[in-house]
């Protein structure tokens, strides 16, 4: 990414810009878990994926090809 | 009276050292403070997720929403070190 | 960045985005609660309130039965017309036709 020089400390919007496109887990409060690239996130935390796997109590329970997540449901998204 | 240091101070100095959070649920997590903002939202590096069954899980870099944040323990290692 | 895939990603600049171009579109959405709604998406606005066309919703129950064992049942409804208040959406995905 072009803030190279910042990789050190990163506040909650230059993270989500760093990692756009990149494989990510995001997992929501009720513990189901979402893997796949990030399209987009927004100030509520929504979130678009691509090529999004659901998993819950670590197992494979559905593919979508693209998903939205509304962000009241986000507890952490994480680099993968 | 001079030397209060507002709460939002506190985790600013946080920054770049390990902090212990504590969820609103059963969840916690430890690790290092890149960042946050005013909603408390964090960035967190080499973390690890104490799940309320006692399983932890490691994530190299995560976006913690601070809205089910409770409680926040600087220099905190997560509820297996409490013990010094 | 993103990578430049199909022409559907492209105009994804905000997660919303992703549902504005699922309109007059099949939609999977799952709630709150264990329910799932499949439907046509007449309308959305930015709290994910929904207005579905066509639906069929289903729901999962687990059952205790006398050895205490866990059963899920599914149970489906079928409406012509919905809507979703958005504070019990947690995913929306357009199903492509395939």
């Amino acid at each position: 990414m072009e803030n190279g020089a910042n990789s050190g400390s990163s506040d909650p919007s230059s993270f989500l810009t760093e990692i756009i496109g990149a494989p990510v887990k995001v997992k929501l409060n009720s513990s189901v878990e979402y893997r796949g690239y990030l399209i987009s996130v927004d100030g509520y935390m929504n979130i678009s994926l691509e090529k999004t796997e659901e998993y819950v109590d670590g197992k494979l329970r559905r593919s979508y090809g693209e998903a939205f997540v509304r962000g009241n449901n986000v507890l952490y998204i994480s680099a993968s | 009276m001079t030397s209060q240091l507002l709460p939002l101070e506190l985790i600013d100095k946080c920054v770049g050292s390990r902090i212990w959070v504590v969820m609103k649920g059963d969840k916690e997590f430890a690790g290092t403070l890149l960042g946050f903002d005013d909603y408390v939202n964090m960035v967190l590096e080499d973390v690890t997720e104490f799940d309320y069954s006692g399983s932890h899980t490691k994530l190299p870099k995560i976006l913690l929403n601070g809205n089910n944040i409770c409680m926040l323990i600087p220099g905190g290692e997560g509820p297996e070190t409490t013990e010094s | 960045m993103a990578d430049a895939g199909d022409g559907d990603t492209a105009a994804v600049s905000e997660p919303l985005d992703l549902v504005r171009l699922s309109l007059d579109e099949i939609v999977f959405v799952r709630l709150r609660g264990d329910r799932e709604l499949k439907g046509r998406l007449h309308a959305y606005d930015s709290h994910c309130n929904l207005v579905l066309g066509e639906v069929e919703e289903t729901i999962y129950v687990v059952e205790d039965d006398d050895e205490e064992e866990e059963t899920v049942k599914t149970i489906k409804k079928q409406s012509e017309m919905l809507f979703v208040r958005g504070d019990s959406v947690v995913l929306i995905s357009p199903q492509a036709a395939s």
